[in-house]
């Protein structure tokens, strides 16, 4: 009886190891996208300044780079310049901003401080947001010409994190 | 002039539409105070994802108040409750969901505790089974009395004094 009792305490207590080392390293708050290797749901919004209507379909045919923020998100301050800049150095990559829960003449404020490189889109119910299954900002997808998901990063973007997924984008 | 421009462009704006992820609506639309009952039920399975825990109807957050008006669109569209459950699913995953399903590694929240607590009583069971058998059983096999060698010892004690 007490060897039985034992084998099954040894049972439990490996698998409950098992389960924590396995967690080990890995961040809580990151949960696997469902979307990866989905077609990006579709979407015409205005972008904020022009008013032109950009529809995500129209820019197939080159990878997209797909970044959710906001004015109210501190480290979309910290990643904005990383953006920008590799929007520039990127011409064939077609960099696109989606602004939810925010405002307007914020978003205006925002960009004409800091500078901008690419359209920024305004979602203002947020239904964009769900449909790419965003959590907390700043989020980024990564689009390949075929208009397929191929990444998703969550915090805000280094050059390094930003080729590394525009890599799988480009295969 | 102006408010014509707006409207144009609000016409032509498209958010990414239920029908692209689930399908068309496969129930009846609801209203008034069904919709609101409906709209808490649902608003209750959802966890919100930028909160530590809480469904989408707790939570005081921008995120959980866009997705409880996201339920309350498509339950008045006539979306079906396993439809707007699977549309948020699909965008999030099962993580989205506070009622994990029952597959994969998901079926052991449900299976790990029904285990654990049958062997617990299985082993509960046979120990005090055995409890019961152990009065018996030491009558059964009593020990001699000549054969406990402190028995002996103490009786050669008495016998020397």
């Amino acid at each position: 009886m007490n060897r039985t009792v034992l084998i099954i305490g040894l049972v439990i207590v490996a698998a409950i190891v098992f389960v924590l080392f396995a967690g080990l390293g890995k961040d809580p708050q990151h949960i696997d996208s469902p979307l990866i290797g989905r077609d990006a749901p579709r979407f015409t919004l205005k972008a904020v300044g022009t008013g032109e209507m950009i529809d995500i379909e129209s820019l197939r045919g080159k990878p997209v780079i797909l970044n959710f923020w906001a004015t109210w998100c501190g480290p979309c301050y910290e990643e904005h310049p990383t953006l920008v800049a590799n929007a520039r150095n990127l011409p064939n990559v077609q960099f696109v901003g989606v602004v939810f829960n925010d405002e307007e003449d914020k978003i205006m404020r925002f960009l004409a401080e800091r500078g901008t490189a690419y359209p920024t889109l305004l979602d203002a119910n947020g239904k964009t947001a769900i449909a790419y299954g965003v959590g907390g900002v700043p989020e980024t997808f990564f689009i390949n010409p075929a208009g397929k998901i191929v990444a998703k990063f969550e915090g805000p973007l280094s050059t390094e994190a930003l080729q590394a997924n525009l890599a799988k984008a480009l295969r | 002039m102006i408010a014509t421009l707006f409207l144009l462009a609000l016409l032509q704006i498209k958010v990414p539409d239920a029908a692209q992820i689930v399908g068309q609506p496969q129930g009846m639309p609801i209203a008034g105070a069904q919709l609101e009952r409906r709209a808490m039920e649902i608003s209750a399975e959802l966890r919100c994802p930028v909160c530590q825990g809480l469904a989408i109807g707790d939570s005081p957050s921008l995120m959980a108040s866009n997705m409880k008006a996201q339920v309350r669109e498509l339950l008045e569209r006539g979306y079906t409750e396993p439809q707007i459950l699977s549309y948020f699913e699909k965008s999030y995953g099962q993580f989205v969901l506070l009622k994990p399903k029952f597959q994969g590694v998901n079926a052991l929240v449900w299976v790990l505790p029904i285990l654990v607590l049958a062997i617990g009583v299985a082993l509960v069971v046979s120990k005090a089974k055995k409890l019961e058998a152990a009065p018996v059983q030491a009558m059964e096999t009593k020990p001699d009395p000549d054969d406990d060698p402190y028995l002996k010892q103490v009786r050669d004690l008495v016998e020397k004094s």
